[in-house]
């Protein structure tokens, strides 16, 4: 196995052997703040919430394009960009002669007043610069959810939407067009040269398989190890409870787990498809489940994080955890042993406890395309709309028959230890008439369900009245009562 | 003149540097500070001995190794720097560490033992209320008789509102690098509001001379008032590092530290008790202010004085009693915050017109208007001060039209009785800002103006660049007073050595105050550079002598008015200049002409002038939540003649959408312990660009110059936080829908959407 990691950064490849300045959960923020030519890229946070680290990554795709995306760097150990091209903000401008050429992204946030202390700025020029990369004449919701990801606290945002509508006004050469070619060329050498990572340092064992096979066997050997998808959730224990994490199994460079079957009837989704990628698959079939995405994080956050990673946190508050009730779908776990498909509802036992046995993988994800006659809705409460963890959440599904229902999921995130299902309220429910009426009358039992608790995040009591009031909602929405 | 933030370029390319940024020698040690984590305790043991002989770690201090005085405070000295025996609040510091990596410093930090006794702490304003912590003296202001008037007039309501605190969240945490330089000099580039107060605390924690020590401010990412006394700290520890290794030593705080660590916007329990008659004039107005003051004192009482001088915001009141008290509770000393007691002081004032509109089932914009202060009468504040230039009728005639607000409210009205399960509502507020320190003496700026051979010009100021754009308005003051081009002109980092003795960098004076030093500065070069052109222009024709009143400079070229073939090009004439002996360099100097007041008697003109803005705000609520939408808002603000359009323009809209995070979605919270709950962006939520209006509209009032400040501008930088309460007065009155407006709904500030929903809830139940 392969000790080093390799990437294209300011146009050259570089190779990196770990040692005591650099091991393998560094995170690519602090490898770039290490140098001196980086120092635009900025901390605001290092948990992923503010988005003033981001970076592009340029991946090679199957069509031997370069594909941008946008993350947080705070969040993405090293060994997770080996193969990718790295962009920073300080390789947006271009040296011509004695005059500096700024990228159109740029020169529209100078023009439109975009940038007051400056420190959020080369964040949010990089999160335009992977939509000025990925779409043309952007909706003004894409340009909303592409900056989402960035907290800006002095402009008030508005000059900032307006650089990035005009900046990808029939946007199309820059530079990485025309460098396209010789990149590409330096990541395939790199692809090429490409095997499976295996670091050890004097404190850490990092692994980074290429097949499910190795993985498995892998995690066969390592059962405490840590299994890392994208890991936004994992790199926390490093930045900020400053944990050494001893043995890592990372699963971000398998193929296999990246794909996506879709037939007549089912999607089932690899575990290792990023939600971004989730969120655009289920847009049409999978409408709540879109939706859920939608809400969940940052696109910076959702292109790193994927499905079977906030499965398999069993977090109370994953949002992806009630919606997979509400459509009743599967997980797919697999091993050395073998493989067995457990439904959703009897995944998870207990606080961050799952039915997966520890030599064992999540591998996939798969959902029914709901019937006809079948409503699923998602529905999440925190305290910001975008970009924030539930403070209650909810994956409802009802089939009706009529108007009398046969089968009905009310699953709740954030109302106890665990994502937890309504029961007294869906038997209530099931076989009744769809009414306002028995709405009322179930609420109570949706009330009387949870002991929800106190936080940052809110009281118990708001926690317990919006509860029941979202099936209200529910109902409002599918009775279409204003 | 709308010309790119003097940085921008620098900004987007990431070419920007901040403290982090600054490329330091590899001798750098990192410092790390050891806090409390009791809010009340006194320290039992503390042993430092493991730590000290960790391997790589250069320095592990404590109160017992500050050379100097152990004392932080800015105002009152009620701070040490380091604790001593007995901590006050969780994230009070006790001792630091310099280690060669932050690795290195965390594992030395877990080597460290602290044993606590843990004290009775006061963790809320009402406990500190009944315990009476005061942290000064009681503070009245009045005119009239409260009392009497309250017995004859018609109506009387009373209640209390709630404000919460505000974390800054500035992107740029607390940094400071210093470098040691021979003997007892240190020169910290520290990211502060203040760098006067930061070097002078630097030199009195190490018992130094402020001539050893040069503090030096490129910019800020971000301040908002967090870094007019909070960024002492940091700078003062690393000094204290950097004085016992004589090694640089950088600290910036991590988030969570910063967020733990340092003070917020102050906490109010405000009190009321208003008079009015049938129309909603009011007659008379008791209002207590009752602020949350921390620990200790830092900015509180200077603070508080400001929310009482803006208990009135916008409306003539005849009878008025403010009081104000600040109180010690065992939170971090709560701290300046953009406003700076303002936005609490209005936030009172509008609850109360709000609530008499409700009363007596009129339109509260109409109440607002009938209590504005007049133009010609009725136009005394309750300190005494005349509202002179009074603009706040020609900006509500201007946005009542724009905004549609009659044709709104009527529709608002349709829409909420045809919906039950969202609401809309409607506000327009007010706000009248006085501009000044109230501390009066501090009303002063300095300038160092440097024009060098080749023409150009290097300014210094005492003001400091945190991305409000004081810079770039700075370099446009000096371009348009100086005659030459943009081009010419570097605004220099701020440092302590080139212009000495400043104030903060606060109260929106930046422009107002360092502008006009400048300009002193530069009238002074002119004065030389025209009387030497004068003599220059009249060598060649001694019977037809050029004048120096008729030399101009403009347009980078110096001429005689009467004379204009006698020229000569700016980049030239500074070389003859040198050749001729005259000094191209000029300090300036400003103070507030006209203001003063006295604070016993709380009666006089604290303010040079007051800005006004107005603001109408729609949104819509989900009962069934809590959520709103902001749906419109209008903004319309005097700046004066606006000397850059853009970037006032951005204040504008960043001070509303930051003073709508604090109305709404900003929820700071403490447990039982006094720890903070909401202390990373993960659980404390700034708006994100999903919160701002979806039909946002600002506009600057044309055509009203202010006679009162440099180039007929006005300050900006705080006065626009306020039209924030358009926006929480229309979650109001959505939630008053649910009610029918029948009934006065509970609320307070931050209407987070648990408020929101919970008050909703509770109509219901009375509806």
């Amino acid at each position: 196995m392969q000790q080093t990691i390799s990437f294209v950064l300011d146009g050259k490849i570089q190779t990196l052997t770990f040692n005591e300045t650099f091991g393998p959960t560094t995170t690519v923020l602090n490898f770039l703040r290490k140098s001196a030519e980086h120092k635009g890229v900025k901390e605001g946070c290092a948990e992923g919430d503010c988005g003033a680290c981001t970076v592009v990554i340029g991946e090679l795709n199957t069509d031997n394009k370069i594909t941008y995306k946008a993350m947080d760097s705070c969040l993405v150990f090293l060994p997770m960009i080996h193969g990718k091209q790295l962009i920073t903000v300080e390789n947006l401008k271009q040296q011509k002669g004695v005059t500096e050429v700024l990228h159109p992204v740029q020169q529209e946030m100078v023009d439109c007043n975009g940038s007051q202390c400056g420190y959020c700025t080369p964040g949010i020029i990089m999160s335009m610069f992977s939509l000025y990369k990925n779409e043309n004449n952007p909706a003004k919701e894409s340009i909303d959810d592409a900056l989402t990801g960035n907290l800006c606290r002095c402009t008030g945002y508005k000059p900032i939407i307006e650089a990035t509508a005009k900046a990808c006004v029939n946007n199309g050469e820059d530079h990485f067009v025309r460098n396209e070619k010789q990149i590409v060329e330096l990541l395939s050498q790199i692809k090429d040269s490409t095997n499976s990572i295996g670091i050890n340092t004097a404190t850490q064992k990092y692994y980074q398989p290429k097949t499910k096979a190795e993985a498995f066997e892998m995690r066969n050997k390592m059962q405490d190890s840590v299994l890392v998808g994208g890991a936004t959730d994992v790199a926390l224990r490093v930045t900020k409870r400053h944990e050494v994490l001893k043995e890592i199994i990372d699963l971000s460079n398998i193929e296999e787990l990246k794909k996506c079957t879709i037939t007549d009837y089912v999607i089932k989704f690899g575990a290792g498809m990023s939600l971004e990628e989730v969120r655009k698959i289920s847009r049409n079939e999978l409408s709540a489940l879109h939706e859920t995405l939608s809400v969940f994080g940052s696109r910076q956050i959702r292109t790193l994080a994927t499905f079977g990673g906030n499965l398999g946190s069993g977090s109370p508050i994953g949002d992806t955890l009630p919606i997979l009730m509400a459509y009743d779908a599967e997980i797919k776990l697999q091993g050395v042993d073998g493989d067995r498909v457990v439904k959703m509802n009897n995944f998870i036992l207990g606080y961050r406890q799952t039915d997966r046995k520890p030599n064992e993988i999540i591998t996939s994800i798969i959902i029914n395309k709901p019937s006809t006659n079948t409503i699923v809705k998602f529905y999440k409460v925190s305290k910001r709309k975008d970009l924030d963890i539930s403070t209650v959440s909810a994956g409802f599904s009802v089939t009706l028959d009529k108007n009398k229902v046969s089968g009905i999921t009310l699953a709740y995130g954030g109302m106890a230890a665990t994502t937890k299902r309504a029961t007294e309220a869906e038997v209530f429910l099931m076989a009744n008439e769809w009414t306002r009426e028995n709405i009322e009358q179930a609420m109570p039992m949706i009330e009387k369900a949870f002991t929800p608790i106190s936080d940052a995040r809110s009281g118990a009591e708001f926690r317990s009245v919006v509860a029941k009031n979202l099936l209200m909602k529910f109902w409002s929405e599918t009775s279409n009562q204003k | 003149m709308n010309i790119p933030h003097d940085s921008a370029t620098k900004h987007v390319s990431g070419q920007s540097v901040y403290i982090d940024d600054i490329l330091i020698n590899s001798q750098l040690l990192v410092g790390r500070v050891v806090y409390s984590k009791h809010a009340h305790a006194k320290i039992t043991k503390l042993d430092l001995e493991a730590a000290k002989k960790f391997h790589g770690v250069h320095a592990v201090l404590s109160y017992k190794d500050i050379p100097g005085h152990n004392q932080m405070g800015p105002v009152v000295h009620d701070e040490v720097c380091l604790a001593v025996g007995i901590v006050e609040c969780i994230g009070q510091a006790i001792v630091l560490i310099a280690a060669e990596t932050e690795e290195i410093a965390i594992a030395a930090e877990k080597l460290i033992t602290i044993e606590y006794e843990p004290l009775e702490a006061i963790l809320d304003i009402r406990t500190a209320i009944e315990k009476n912590t005061l942290l000064g003296p009681v503070r009245t202001m009045q005119r009239g008789d409260a009392d009497a008037a309250l017995k004859k007039t018609k109506h009387i309501i009373t209640g209390e509102l709630e404000t919460g605190a505000q974390e800054h969240w500035y992107l740029e945490t607390q940094s400071c690098v210093c470098v040691p330089g021979e003997q007892q000099e240190i020169i910290a580039y520290s990211s502060t509001q203040h760098p006067s107060e930061t070097q002078a605390i630097i030199a009195e924690v190490l018992g130094v001379g402020k001539n050893e020590i040069v503090v030096e401010t490129r910019r800020m990412g971000g301040a908002f008032g967090g870094k007019e006394t909070q960024g002492n700290w940091t700078a003062a520890w690393s000094a204290l590092l950097c004085h016992a290794t004589k090694r640089p030593v950088k600290i910036r705080l991590f988030r969570d530290d910063d967020q733990i660590m340092t003070g917020k916007r102050h906490p109010y329990l405000i009190r009321y008790e208003v008079g009015f008659d049938d129309a909603g004039k009011i007659d008379a107005m008791k209002v207590e202010q009752n602020a949350d003051g921390g620990y200790a004192t830092d900015l509180s009482l200077a603070i508080l004085e400001r929310a009482m001088l803006h208990a009135d915001n916008s409306y003539y009141i005849p009878n008025i009693l403010v009081t104000g008290r600040a109180y010690k509770t065992n939170h971090p000393s709560n701290t300046a915050y953009r406003g700076f007691g303002g936005p609490q002081g209005m936030a009172g004032m509008e609850t109360i017109i709000d609530r008499i509109a409700r009363t007596l089932k009129k339109d509260a914009a109409d109440i607002r208007k009938l209590n504005f202060y007049g133009i010609d009468k009725d136009n005394i504040t309750h300190y005494g001060q005349e509202v002179e230039l009074n603009r706040l009728h020609v900006l509500y005639d201007k946005l009542i039209n724009t905004s549609e607000y009659y044709a709104r409210r009527k529709a608002v009205n349709e829409f909420n009785v045809k919906n039950e399960f969202y609401k809309k509502g409607l506000a327009l507020t007010p706000v009248k800002f006085g501009i000044s320190f109230t501390t009066s003496f501090l009303n002063q700026a300095g300038a160092l103006v440097n024009i060098y051979k080749d023409g150009t010009i290097l300014v210094n100021h005492g003001g400091t660049e945190m991305g409000q754009g004081l810079n770039t308005k700075i370099l446009q003051i000096a371009a348009a007073e100086l005659g030459v081009s943009n081009a010419k002109i570097k605004v220099n980092a701020t440092n302590t050595s080139k212009v000495p003795n400043t104030s903060a960098t606060a109260a929106s004076a930046g422009t107002d105050l360092n502008g006009m030093a400048v300009k002193n500065a530069i009238d002074t070069l002119k004065e030389r550079i025209t009387g030497l052109f004068a003599k220059e222009f009249s060598k060649s024709s001694p019977e037809n002598p050029s004048l120096q009143e008729n030399i101009a400079i403009e347009n980078d070229l110096i001429f005689d008015r009467k004379n204009p073939d006698r020229k000569i090009p700016f980049d030239e004439a500074m070389n003859v200049c040198n050749f001729n002996q005259v000094s191209l360099s000029a300090t300036g100097f400003y103070k507030t002409p006209n203001i003063g007041w006295d604070k016993a008697t709380g009666w006089g003109k604290p303010f040079n002038y007051f800005a006004f803005g107005m603001c109408v705000s729609e949104v819509m609520v989900d009962t069934l939540t809590g959520f709103y939408k902001n749906l419109r808002t209008d903004i319309l603000h005097d700046v004066g003649e606006s000397i850059n359009h853009g970037i006032d323009k951005g204040q504008i809209e960043g001070a509303y959408i930051q003073g709508v995070g604090w109305c709404t979605t900003e929820e700071v919270k403490w447990n039982d312990k006094g720890h903070l709950l909401n202390h990373s962006p993960d659980t404390y939520k700034i708006p994100s660009v999903q919160d701002i209006p979806e039909d946002f509209r600002v506009e600057i009032m044309q055509g009203i110059p202010n006679p009162n400040a440099i180039r007929k501008s006005k300050a900006v930088g705080e006065p626009p936080f306020m039209h924030a309460f358009a926006t929480w007065l229309a979650i109001k009155d959505a939630i008053s829908a649910v009610g029918d407006h029948k009934h006065e709904p509970k609320f307070k500030l931050p209407a987070t959407n648990e408020v929101i929903l919970l008050s909703i809830e509770e109509l219901k139940k009375r509806h």
